[in-house]
């Protein structure tokens, strides 16, 4: 028998809400958990940071009791608890807000508010259903939705904010937010930051999960690191900056985030006249350089995404044209527009990005199979060689070729879903999102990398809702809002203020 | 009882690496249990053949073998063709019934009518292939599989039934003996069945059209986004199982010298239950032509001990029904179990 941990002490000034001290979890070979201690104080935002498969989604799961520790003691409020299952981890006070969306769509907010919730009787009205829904919705700045309205009818971050209503109903002692802001863009993520930094005011223990350090410095008081399983001891937010958490985080100073620029020259590679698709108030207009990294940066529904998609040639009726190295670029289907030498990377990797299932050897060949095969017979030299080039230039672990694509991490399947076009020789790549769900250190390797082909010709366009990155990254940067591209300037014409202003409202656009 | 024996040495998964039970992290179902559930339904088949072997006391003799084996061609060779459109996700077909009659009576008619057989041959397999690329032209333009080649096997039988007046077409007496010949005391069906199941598990594995079928059914969203061609892909699949019917249709119609209305009458619930005994995933993705013949065989032999054990037709239904129910529930358990 383990020995009792010490009861735990408060600071003072906040009562120590949750201390888990020595938990363990192994899964088969791989030791998920190692002797981990976490530690939370009531009416505190504490940051949970880690590189994917450092364990903190383990930790989460033996939170919400999804999964059960082989060894370890929980203690909320002073109290042991064991908080395997579900419904014990619910009745000692603890609730989570996904980064997918647990909202069930088709019903109504009001509806969705007392999901699941022991207390509301089967027969309520729906009157009566729709005035409890408001006294939840004001709290999260939600008062001028109507509960009646079905949940498929409003906004990310709008269903994202109905959920933390349901938080705050349920009077949960602990909260975690997993990645709450991943699908969300910058205005959004300011409203859910806001109820977060509420909720701990309301005497919450806030644990928040990101890959976003931004967030972290804006919100969060102290921070635990996780790294291989183990966590550090949690350190103030004051006490910290952003190389030193990233150093925490791999163990081992990260040159830079972004990589060097070099001054572009020469003709354009892609030259689009005219562009017009559903969504965009206006038609759009610009050029590509060889090496040129062009940033479309603007919120969800700012028509960037969509001249990527129109580009792309996945969205139906497009009119003006696009020129690709003085050819004119079909701009009807994914097929033709992959032979012309355009690779595309959507912001919805799971959905539209790998075939769950297959190798991830098959998944890097699928783009480029008729280039290594003869007569309709693939070679299977040829296609090991070329996808063993990518996985070795993309730093993909070669010994996970022949593995299932789900079963790597979120950073190697974006460098698959990326790296798959380097075996088509794409003149250029369009890329949505390309960092999201992925951890900083796979972040900056992605970041060189695309670098490094921009060097050797290649040119890219993203469309990106991280001002941060689009900033650092870019070369060029086009601002996008309400379907309008409102500004177009080399990266060093730009401030964050100045971006963020023109995505969230440029000066002169109607209110 | 050399073939089937030969199909169950089968190993597609010959590529997997050797791991430990456990060794993975949850959620990646390991290669080893992966396997196991593939090769369910081959268990099954041994524990059923050792059952009727028991209990039917004719069931080893030759003659019997070789019924079941000829029966177990013609349900192969659709069911080997049906997998590539299962495999690219597009389920089953319901019109493979309706489309070996079609082909048995075309065969028959044209023989009858003093045509050369190798252009009969010909034109059946071309009339098959339009009749699938119409269908395939249709599920690659969007429209639901299975309401496609519900309406296409419809319109197929009332096509024939208007030309037929539903009377029985024969052979006219035409030279068609080598249709149902024995070549070395096998049917030549069951040599057609072979190369069909060979030429169709090379074609999966190893060409450029068998990786996008598969990646295809994997992923419709995602084969889309990288480049596949969708459409000629998904036509392909049509026209491959086509192929198949053709084939099937010829030899049941020149084994039995005549073909009507009910010719083939229970194909599409024994091919649809062949894949499925088989272990091609329905959603598409996974799978192999090789894993649908052993199906066949699965259920040939389930159809062929209800026989000697005198059950009625109707009986005979009730069992391949229940066969697939209990086979399909069994996998989902299995998968079910390896995801959690």
């Amino acid at each position: 028998m383990p020995v009792e941990p010490p009861t735990p002490k408060a600071d003072g000034q906040h009562p120590l809400r949750l201390q888990m001290s020595g938990m363990s979890k192994r899964y088969g070979a791989v030791q998920a958990l190692d002797a981990v201690d976490f530690e939370l104080r009531a009416g505190e935002v504490m940051a949970l940071l880690g590189e994917n498969g450092a364990g903190k989604s383990t930790l989460v799961k033996v939170l919400t009791g999804l999964v059960d520790a082989d060894d370890g003691h929980v203690r909320v409020d002073g109290e042991v608890v064991h908080l395997f299952p579900t419904s014990r981890s619910q009745a000692a006070g603890v609730a989570a807000v996904q980064q997918e969306i647990s909202c069930i769509p088709s019903m109504s907010i009001a509806e969705n508010l007392v999901l699941g919730d022991q207390a509301a009787g089967a027969f309520t009205s729906p009157r009566r259903l729709a005035a409890d829904a408001r006294a939840l919705l004001e709290p999260v700045g939600l008062q001028h939705l109507d509960p009646r309205r079905l949940v498929e009818e409003i906004s990310v971050a709008e269903s994202q904010l109905v959920e933390i209503a349901r938080v705050l109903a349920r009077k949960a002692k602990i909260v975690i937010f997993d990645e709450p802001t991943a699908a969300l863009s910058d205005a959004d993520i300011t409203r859910v930051l806001a109820m977060v930094r509420e909720l701990a005011r309301r005497g919450c223990g806030v644990i928040y999960v990101t890959h976003r350090l931004r967030e972290v410095f804006e919100i969060a008081d102290r921070v635990t690191v996780m790294r291989n399983g183990s966590s550090l001891p949690p350190i103030a937010v004051e006490d910290l900056d952003v190389d030193r958490v990233i150093t925490l985080l791999l163990g081992r100073r990260l040159e830079s985030m972004f990589p060097s620029r070099e001054p572009l020259s020469g003709e354009p590679v892609l030259v689009v006249d005219r562009l017009q698709a559903a969504g965009l108030a206006e038609p759009v207009s610009f050029e590509l350089r060889p090496g040129e990294i062009l940033g479309l940066s603007g919120q969800i529904g700012s028509g960037a995404n969509v001249v990527l998609r129109a580009l792309a040639g996945t969205v139906p009726g497009v009119q003006g044209s696009a020129t690709l190295r003085g050819r004119p670029l079909p701009l009807r289907g994914r097929h033709a527009s992959t032979r012309a030498g355009v690779g595309y990377c959507s912001d919805d990797r799971k959905k539209d990005g790998f075939f769950a299932g297959r190798s991830t050897r098959e998944n890097l060949s699928a783009p480029w199979l008729s280039g290594v095969a003869r007569g309709g017979w693939v070679s299977r030299r040829r296609e090991r060689e070329r996808a063993n080039a990518i996985a070795g230039s993309f730093a993909i672990d070669q010994s996970r070729l022949r593995s299932p694509v789900q079963t790597l991490s979120g950073g190697n399947q974006q460098k698959v879903v990326l790296g798959k076009w380097l075996g088509t020789d794409p003149a250029i790549l369009l890329v949505e999102e390309p960092t999201r769900g992925v951890d900083v250190g796979a972040r900056a390797e992605i970041n060189h990398k695309l670098r490094e082909l921009c060097a050797e010709g290649l040119s890219i366009v993203l469309a990106s809702s991280d001002t941060n990155e689009v900033l650092g990254f870019c070369d060029t940067i086009a601002t996008f809002y309400r379907g309008r591209m409102t500004d177009v300037r080399s990266h060093e014409h730009w401030t964050e203020e100045e971006m963020v202003r023109e995505v969230m409202h440029p000066v002169g656009a109607p209110s | 009882m050399t073939k089937p024996e030969a199909m169950i040495s089968f190993s597609d998964e010959g590529t997997t690496e050797p791991v430990a039970p456990g060794a993975e992290p949850p959620r990646s179902p390991s290669p080893v249990r992966a396997a196991l559930v593939a090769r369910a339904p081959l268990l099954f088949l041994v524990a059923l053949l050792a059952v009727a072997i028991m209990v039917t006391p004719e069931f080893g003799t030759a003659a019997n073998v070789k019924a079941i084996l000829a029966n177990a061609a013609i349900i192969g060779i659709v069911a080997v063709g049906t997998t590539f459109i299962t495999l690219s996700g597009n389920m089953v077909s319901l019109a493979v019934s309706q489309s070996g009659m079609l082909a048995a009576v075309v065969f028959l008619s044209c023989v009858g009518h003093g045509w050369n057989q190798v252009l009969a041959v010909v034109v059946v397999i071309a009339l098959l292939v339009a009749v699938g690329i119409a269908q395939g032209g249709l599920v690659a333009a969007g429209l639901n599989p299975i309401v496609v080649t519900l309406a296409a096997g419809a319109i197929v039988l009332g096509v024939v039934a208007q030309l037929t007046g539903g009377s029985t077409i024969t052979s006219h007496g035409a030279d068609i003996g080598w249709i149902a010949s024995t070549p070395l005391g096998i049917p030549l069906s069951v040599y057609v069945f072979a190369a069909v199941t060979g030429l169709a598990t090379v074609l999966t594995g190893k060409t450029v059209l068998g990786r996008r079928l598969t990646l295809l059914g994997a992923n419709r969203s995602s084969a889309d986004f990288s480049g596949l061609p969708i459409a000629r892909t998904t036509i392909w699949a049509f026209v491959l199982l086509s192929v198949g019917i053709a084939l099937a249709g010829i030899l049941v119609g020149g084994g039995l010298l005549s073909a009507n209305l009910d010719t083939l009458n229970t194909l599409s619930i024994d091919v649809a239950a062949a894949v499925l005994v088989g272990g091609t995933a329905i959603q598409g993705g996974d799978g192999s032509p090789l894993r649908s013949a052993v199906g066949a065989c699965v259920i040939a032999t389930a159809n062929n001990v209800m026989l000697l054990n005198g059950f009625s037709l109707g009986v005979r239904q009730v069992g391949s029904g229940l066969t697939v129910l209990i086979v399909v529930v069994m996998l989902a358990l299995q998968r079910g179990r390896t995801v959690r």
